[in-house]
């Protein structure tokens, strides 16, 4: 595991970016715990010191804390500190399928509204499935 | 809120300068904790409230009180736990940089050297450098250094970000969040320029002609805010608080409606049809607020019902 600061790891949080800035710091803090590189326990730091390490104000790391307390990912002791809940791991997991199958289900109903019959949907979600297979294999390739 | 949590309390407080600008009455509470951005396009009065705060000029009427202290009675107390940074302090009388650190360090017991030596390099200031062939922008920074390395409680900062460049104005803003790292402290930043403060401010404070138009958390204001397109099936708009018109062209109208004033739903019944309701950032709620709306109407030809 490695120990690059919490604001590292997060990568830039930048205006340029997409979303809110609060929102940026919830989608990496995210990612990083359901890709495991910050393991249940882990601490992380104050929303005041995150806050000078990102360079953002008090209110919005406090509000990106906020959210993914009430998501369950990490968890605030009074006098202890912040850390990564025990189950972050599963729960990120299980919004993003949530969120995929929301995405889902979104494409097939614009697919209805242009409409394309049940087989060329499936075909679209073949060719995606095999375009990003065909990704997936290519990076690996070329690591 | 209890008196202790409070770093700054205004109440019904007013200036008049001259026969044509008059700031107030102003009320606003300003927790410790918080980092307060004090926007306002110039001569909105920003620069006559800190003055109020920091007892330079005394208010025509209202109350003020920093820390528990009041600003006209106690204002020996306030100068010790409150410092003022502005590009206007003139140090000249001490000829150089290393000199006016000396002098003004042996005011403050709560001194601390290695912050005073850390910022030095930071911001590239030399003790050998005349107060007189200072930049702008490094009479700023000398100033900023001062008040960070006397450890106050409040830190008030008038219109610090005019002479920095990017880098000095990144290097400023990461020491302000270091100052915060006590959440005893608070800090009111001043600029005419919103954008330059988003990042670092978690409450603004807006004002336009002496009056404050809004105040509070960021994204307490941004929820209370909306932006509104409509299309207005009379040839007029009722005028009414918490609306107020931001572009207008044929039977299409923008607005700025305060939802805590009126409801978004309530506009049927004045014969609108609400075509879109988007949120604003906080720079277009800033300018939406400080526009000169019914100066706009009156262009228009366009008289409330």
């Amino acid at each position: 595991m490695s120990t690059s600061p919490l604001a590292m790891r997060l990568g830039p949080i930048s205006a340029a970016g997409p979303g809110t800035l609060y929102q940026q710091i919830v989608e990496a803090l995210k990612r990083e715990v359901a890709a495991g590189r910050l393991a249940p326990g882990t601490a992380l730091p104050s929303f005041r010191v995150l806050a000078q390490e990102l360079l953002v104000s008090l209110i919005t790391v406090k509000r990106a804390y906020e959210e993914l307390e009430r998501a369950g990912i990490i968890y605030r002791r009074q006098g202890l500190g912040t850390f990564v809940a025990e189950r972050g791991h599963d729960r990120t997991r299980a919004v993003q399928r949530a969120r995929a199958l929301e995405a889902l289900t979104a494409a097939v109903r614009a697919g209805r509204e242009a409409g394309m019959s049940n087989r060329e949907l499936q075909q679209a979600l073949r060719q995606a499935l095999s375009q990003l297979t065909g990704h997936d294999e290519h990076t690996r390739e070329a690591v | 809120m209890s008196q202790s949590d409070t770093a700054i309390h205004i109440r019904g407080l007013r200036k008049a300068l001259g026969a044509s600008f008059a700031l107030g009455p102003l009320s606003l509470e300003i927790p410790r904790g918080t980092i307060w951005a004090l926007v306002g396009p110039n001569g909105a009065g920003k620069t006559t409230l800190l003055n109020l705060l920091m007892g330079v000029v005394s208010p025509d009427g209202g109350e003020a009180s920093l820390l528990g202290h009041d600003v006209h009675t106690e204002d020996v107390d306030i100068k010790r736990q409150v410092a003022f940074v502005s590009p206007d302090l003139n140090y000249s009388a001490w000829g150089t940089v290393g000199r006016t650190i000396d002098f003004v360090s042996a005011f403050y017991p709560d001194w601390d050297e290695e912050r005073c030596e850390r910022l030095q390099l930071q911001f590239g200031l030399q003790r050998s450098e005349r107060i007189d062939a200072l930049s702008f922008g490094a009479r700023v920074k000398l100033s900023a250094l001062l008040a960070l390395a006397r450890n106050p409680e409040v830190l008030l900062l008038d219109e610090p970000t005019i002479g920095l460049d990017p880098l000095a104005r990144q290097l400023l803003f990461t020491e302000l969040l270091g100052f915060m790292q006590d959440e005893t402290r608070a800090i009111v930043i001043s600029s005419h320029q919103l954008n330059e403060l988003e990042r670092l401010a978690d409450h603004v404070a807006i004002l336009s002609a002496g009056q404050l138009v809004a105040s509070g958390a960021v994204p307490e204001l941004l929820q209370r805010y909306v932006q509104l397109d409509v299309v207005l099936k009379q040839d007029r708009l009722i005028r009414r608080p918490g609306l107020k018109l931001l572009a207008w062209d044929g039977e299409r109208a923008r607005l700025l409606l305060d939802r805590a004033t009126v409801e978004p739903q309530s506009l049927k019944s004045l014969d609108v049809e609400v075509i879109e309701e988007r949120a604003l950032t906080l720079e277009e709620l800033f300018v939406g607020l400080i526009r000169n709306g019914n100066g706009y109407w009156r262009q228009r030809g366009m008289v409330g019902a």
